[in-house]
């Protein structure tokens, strides 16, 4: 019987006098791979340790198919845990690391044997198992410690930041095995990263946190086109923050003011007034040559081009003072803008967001994450 | 739960052992030093109620440490061999800890092996084989009348301060190097670079950036083995014998030979502890202030 | 001389003054252990004096070697006697302190951790002298081969700690949470997860008492009661600057090889037995060298 589940109801941790995890609600359903998501210091291993019982909760309720499981010591939940580590037992061999957890629990031996080694050609490491963890590659260790928890078939199986200590190419690699593997065992997966490409990759749902708390709980793509937050904006991906007057929807979109220039913005608060944020995603910005006219157009100029293999970034500054990067997917066909060029930059009203008004306290979280103005700091698409 | 009393209730026997037989001595050793002695006996008896404690014997110790008097001799004296063996120490050992830590590539196994082993040789092992050496009809009075030295075998073993020095310089320097090395070892090579690059010549750069941060380490290797040669008294006893080169250690330990003067002994056994106990401080408080300071420089 | 001068002042070359310091040292440090060795298989009487090769004093002279004479043998045995009480009982002490302290996160850990260190810096005289009166007048222990074993544990437990706690630093915790998670109780996951990565330490620290105890004199030499509970080190020094005969270079001599091959052992089973995790070779040979100190 597996479900899998798990309820945050108010979920409180503080450590001393910080909240580490500040009364979070997520509810995660059975059978999906749910991230989450945040920078470092945020709450998110926290909340999996909570989940997996490492420690015990300040306030709130933590629900496994609708049980509360506060007061269950870690090793009689139905929850496992791929660690950080690996924590591979260096003194055991492969088999009988996997099959540590089937022993605890007095299975009989003929059937640990078929377990394990069945779960062992499920990671693809049939065969492996008289070697010893010293003697395995990072991969190799990473889907023993998978195999692990997973041959104790649990309802939910926690991960935290498992291919952090992978080069690049494996971790990509990986990330599609471990998404093969959740939806062919149909566990629930609640996996921790502060890499939001990988989340975004893999999640069914994400929760983004910050400073203990839940941002946005959505889909990829509604957390990516649709964030609700500064920080959530922020965080994944190039976000092209400017700071705008509202001034309240006029005929389905919301006029907001950026300096001396009136953009429509036809997503989001589009009812607000008041000083707020707008964003726009980078691949959806259009550079128009200088002479264009129309509406949402600001004239600006290029001030750097940064190639980056499959596509190329330029980073123009409008008239207004704000920094804008334009992400062109390089298709073959040419363009003009060389450095120093001046240009008309077109803000389609429907890729235009209106936030939410944020907190300062917010504002210096997104700038301790993502410095601005940096040229690095494109992420989704580029590789 | 009952998890917060789990893991200490593994310490308490270790725990347990040392209260019973490491705290609680050192209180006996006050209460004989502040007890009485009976007469009939002629045994000394404790006293273990601050409120009972008689001075007499601390008294008498203490008059016995001004300047002049029999156990300010012995002190001085000790001082002096220690300050003296120390420094010898320092002299031979500083420069073959440096040499380990910052030359020695193909050898450094070698050599480090080769300084491990007399740790594990006994004290009195070592002492052997220099009373060996140094007895009238030795290797050393025999090779120094071939070279010529001398012209008559020296009688090194019987109270003579140099042997003493001699013999506590080859017992305790061992101590020293290692962790000497230890520090050395670790100062970051590229701070040494930097030194040579900014233009020092290799002894420019020792003294002004290798001597000074290895400061601390010279600092604690040295507390290292001075507390206990402190207490030494059985280089003494082998290498001399005589009462003109006794140290403090032989004097406590003439207290306690009969049984009758355990009060003196103790009395003794408290200020020599009082005295380290100072020097202990001193050292940390140094340690404290310098790892205060490094905190805030970069090197 | 110009040449010899510069061969020493070689700007990239080692320095050889230096070196040379270095193995002089090395000489002056070993040579004269060598020699006493040496001059156990002496011939003769004499400690000093070369007098042809002989076993004499080890095995064969049916009166006075170490095999026979009484005194020698008593010292021998002794010494082997205390040594194994003190590893059986310091060891599993250590371990449990070691472990209770890594672990422990209320108010008495850090009274306790300088209690565990306070006997590594007092000299050992004022160590037996407490002993000496605590037993003579409060717990009234008789002096000898028990009380001897009481004093050497004092004094080895925190040897133990040292060396099994920064084996348990460099292990951590996520093994047993590790194990934990995988439906380990408590106790089970220290047995299974934990307690096995330890048995190296567990190991070095019982040569290391061994070692400690079979070269200890001073609390031995308090503790003691007469001829009947005399160790090699006492021994060694009541009779080294009388008519002691080269039997006593041999028995000082057995025990330096024993402790050399039992350290020699310790650091092979160490190293062999942490090859696969991060422990580096000289880490561990300055940690059991620096143990000494």
């Amino acid at each position: 019987m597996k479900n899998g589940a798990v309820d945050l109801v108010q979920l409180r941790k503080q450590f001393g006098e910080v909240a580490a995890v500040d009364g979070i609600d997520v509810s995660i359903e059975a059978g999906e791979f749910f991230s989450l998501l945040g920078p470092s210091g945020c709450g998110k291993t926290t909340t999996l340790r909570l989940i997996a019982g490492f420690e015990r909760p300040d306030g709130g309720k933590i629900l496994l198919d609708g049980e509360d499981m506060a007061a269950t010591p870690p090793h009689r939940r139905k929850v496992n845990t791929v660690f950080q580590s690996y924590a591979l037992f260096p003194h055991l061999d492969v088999f009988d690391n996997v099959a540590f957890g089937l022993r605890r629990a007095h299975v009989k031996k003929g059937e640990i044997k078929g377990r394990v080694t069945r779960v062992l050609e499920a990671v693809q490491l049939g065969g492996y198992e008289k070697r010893k963890p010293g003697q395995l590659s990072g991969g190799q260790q990473q889907r023993v410690a998978l195999a692990r928890a997973l041959v104790l078939e649990p309802s939910v199986l926690l991960l935290d930041e498992p291919l952090g200590a992978l080069d690049a190419k494996l971790r990509k690699a990986l990330q599609l095995e471990l998404k093969a593997i959740q939806e062919r065992f149909g566990i629930t997966f609640v996996y921790v990263t502060h890499d939001q490409e990988e989340a975004l990759t893999m999640s069914d749902r994400i929760a983004v946190m910050s400073g203990g708390r839940v941002e946005q709980i959505a889909t990829p793509e509604g957390m990516y086109e649709e964030p609700e937050t500064v920080f959530v904006a922020d965080f994944l991906g190039v976000s092209n923050l400017m700071r705008v007057r509202a001034e309240g929807a006029d005929g389905g979109a919301c006029l907001t003011v950026l300096g001396d220039f009136s953009l429509r913005a036809g997503r989001g608060e589009i009812a607000h007034q008041g000083e707020t944020h707008i964003v726009i995603r980078p691949e959806r910005v259009v550079i128009e040559p200088y002479e264009s006219s129309g509406a949402n157009r600001v004239p600006g100029m290029i001030e750097r081009v940064v190639y980056h293999g499959s596509s190329e970034q330029l980073v123009v500054r409008l008239a207004s003072g704000d920094i804008v990067q334009a992400l062109f997917v390089r298709d073959g066909s040419s363009h003009d803008w060389a450095q120093g060029t001046a240009v008309q930059v077109h803000l389609p009203a429907e890729a235009l967001r209106v936030l939410p008004p944020s907190s300062p306290g917010e504002m210096a979280a997104v700038a301790e994450v993502a410095p601005p103005d940096s040229g690095a700091a494109l992420e989704v698409g580029a590789s | 739960m009952t998890r917060r009393w789990f893991w200490p209730s593994f310490a308490l026997p270790g725990a347990g052992w040392l209260i019973l037989l490491f705290l609680i001595p050192t209180y006996a050793v006050v209460a004989v030093a502040f007890g009485t002695f009976d007469p009939i006996f002629s045994t000394p008896v404790p006293i273990w109620n601050p409120l009972h404690w008689q001075f007499a014997s601390m008294r008498s110790v203490l008059s016995g440490l001004e300047p002049g008097h029999a156990f300010w001799i012995v002190f001085v004296r000790t001082v002096g061999y220690v300050a003296i063996s120390l420094a010898g120490c320092l002299l031979i050992g500083y420069p073959v800890a440096y040499y380990l830590a910052r030359h020695a590539r193909r050898t450094k196994g070698l050599l480090l092996v080769l300084l491990i082993v007399p740790f594990w040789v006994s004290y009195l092992m070592r002492m052997l084989a220099w009373v060996g050496l140094l007895l009238p009809d030795g290797l050393v009075n025999r090779t120094l009348m071939d070279v010529g030295v001398i012209s008559a075998p020296r009688a090194w073993l019987a109270g003579q301060a140099s042997s003493v020095v001699l013999a506590l310089v080859y017992g305790y320097v061992p101590y020293l190097i290692l962790p000497l090395y230890a520090t050395l070892d670790r100062i970051d090579r590229s701070v040494l670079e930097a030194g040579r690059d900014l233009g020092g010549s290799p002894i420019r750069t020792f003294l002004h950036v290798t001597l000074p941060l290895s400061r601390h380490g010279i600092l604690a290797a040295s507390v290292l083995i001075a507390l206990p040669m402190f207490g030494d008294y059985y280089t003494n006893d082998i290498i001399s014998n005589s009462p003109r080169t006794s140290m403090i250690g032989n004097q406590i330990n003439l207290f306690f030979q009969g049984g009758s003067e355990q009060a003196v002994g103790a009395s003794l056994v408290i200020v020599l502890s009082l005295f380290l106990a100072v020097l202990m401080s001193y050292y940390l408080w140094i340690t404290v202030r310098a790892s205060a300071e490094t905190k805030e420089s970069l090197l | 001389m110009r040449r010899v001068r510069n061969w020493f002042a070689n700007p990239w070359g080692q320095p050889r003054a230096l070196g040379a310091i270095t193995w002089l040292y090395m000489v002056w440090s070993i040579a004269p252990v060598l020699i006493a060795i040496l001059f156990s298989f002496n011939n003769g009487r004499s400690r000093s004096v070369w007098q042809g090769f002989s076993l004499r004093w080890w095995w064969r002279d049916p009166n006075n070697s170490v095999l026979h004479d009484p005194t020698l043998r008593g010292a021998l045995e002794q010494s082997l006697r205390l040594a194994g009480l003190d590893m059986l009982i310091a060891v599993p002490l250590g371990v449990g302190l070691a472990i209770g302290l890594t672990r422990w996160r209320g108010y008495g850990a850090k009274p306790v951790n300088y209690l565990m260190l306070f006997p590594l810096v007092t000299p050992e005289i004022v160590m037996a002298v407490s002993l000496f009166l605590v037993f003579d007048h409060l717990y009234n222990v008789p002096f000898g081969t028990e009380a001897q074993v009481l004093g050497q544990v004092t004094f080895s437990i925190s040897y133990v700690v040292i060396i099994v706690r920064g084996r348990l630093l460099s292990v951590g915790p996520e093994y047993e949470e590790a194990a934990r998670d995988l439906g380990a109780s408590p106790l089970g996951a220290f047995r299974l997860a934990l307690l096995p990565l330890l048995y190296p330490a567990v190991f070095a620290s019982l040569i290391v008492v061994f070692a400690l105890s079979i070269d200890d004199f001073v609390v031995t030499q308090y503790m003691s009661a007469g001829q009947q509970t005399q160790t090699v080190p006492i021994l060694i020094y009541q009779t080294v600057r009388g008519t002691a005969t080269p039997a006593l270079n041999a028995l000082a001599s057995l025990m330096v090889i024993v402790t050399l091959l039992s350290v020699g052992l310790a650091y092979l089973v160490y190293r062999w037995a942490s090859r696969a995790q991060p422990v580096t070779s000289s880490g561990a040979l300055n940690e059991i060298a620096a143990l000494e100190a």
